[in-house]
């Protein structure tokens, strides 16, 4: 049971090959596709991960119209919802899942908050670039990294680690 | 003196107040960097020269700020911390009270250079918001 998650992380570059041309690599998408979708659609398997894709979903149906913030904010694209849905599914077990929100450029926000001096902050968008940022007490950096749809890069994956799971950060002082 | 009866430099000590009218912008603890990031359009980030107190009064000028949509709560943070982050802030009345942030970094050879510093600045002004003033 607890398996589940990474077993469904693990399937999903199968799901998401878009090249395969013989008979076998389509069963095999086929199949990995079938796996993934009934896990997902199974609460007791994939919990707080479905309901995130979820919440997801509902941002973006909020805000599929331009203005949707009052402040000429732009809609919120097919292409950035399936780029973030893409990489909610390949978040490694271990990660905490973020919190999301709307940006007025269209973007979905991916947030991973442990205090207001401890956060990391990535924006996804219809691109295969991810625009992120990060504070760490007195410690900050920001910068775009690539993103292929199947895994984030490991610098993404050990920011977001010190920041939520490890103890050893600088704390800001008062 | 602006229609407001405000002066039309924004001191740094004042209080100004950046609305919140999508329910996951914020939580408990922080108003998230995403409620705080420009508008691409104008480039500028809205809000409100008004502090935490009266919260009747904030409220009834965020609802004006809000027009049709809800209004959850709103963040607020002292004048400083805009100049301090290397951007601008400017009254841009009407509406009454109204200001604007102005200078964010922008990067029309690469888009999403300029917008990773733009998080880092919306960061800056998340932790130093802290938590929101929900209503």
């Amino acid at each position: 049971m607890l398996r589940a998650i990474p077993l469904v992380a693990g399937l999903y570059p199968y799901v998401r090959m878009g090249s395969a041309v013989s008979d076998e690599a389509r069963t095999i998408q086929l199949a990995a596709s079938e796996l993934t979708m009934a896990t997902e659609r199974s609460q007791a398997l994939f919990g707080a991960r479905q309901n995130l894709l979820t919440e997801l979903r509902v941002i973006a149906e909020d805000c599929c119209a331009e203005d949707w913030d009052g402040c000429s904010g732009v809609a919120i694209s097919a292409e950035a919802l399936q780029k973030a849905e893409d990489l909610i599914r390949t978040l490694p077990e271990g990660i905490p899942l973020p919190e999301v929100a709307p940006e007025p450029d269209g973007s979905l926000s991916m947030d991973w908050i442990r205090s207001p001096y401890r956060l990391y902050s990535l924006s996804v968008g219809p691109v295969n670039r991810l625009a992120y940022a990060w504070l760490d007490g007195t410690d900050k950096g920001h910068g775009v990294v690539g993103f292929d749809g199947m895994s984030l890069p490991s610098r993404v994956i050990t920011d977001i680690q010190r920041i939520m799971v490890d103890d050893d950060a600088a704390v800001r002082s008062a | 003196m602006l229609p407001s009866g405000l002066p039309e430099s924004v001191s740094d000590d004042e209080d100004l107040s950046r609305f919140l009218v999508h329910r996951s912008q914020f939580s408990e603890k922080l108003a998230k960097p995403s409620a705080f990031m420009p508008n691409p359009k104008d480039r500028e980030t809205s809000v409100y020269r008004h502090g935490r107190e009266p919260v009747e009064k904030l409220r009834h000028l965020g609802m004006a700020a809000a027009g049709d949509r809800t209004l959850y709560g709103a963040a607020i943070f002292p004048a400083k911390v805009v100049r301090k982050v290397g951007l601008e802030i400017a009254a841009s009345e009407p509406p009454l009270r109204h200001a604007a942030i102005r200078g964010w970094p922008w990067r029309d050879d690469d888009p999403l250079e300029g917008k990773a510093k733009q998080k880092s600045i919306a960061i800056d002004i998340a932790s130093a918001a802290g938590k929101p003033v929900i209503f």
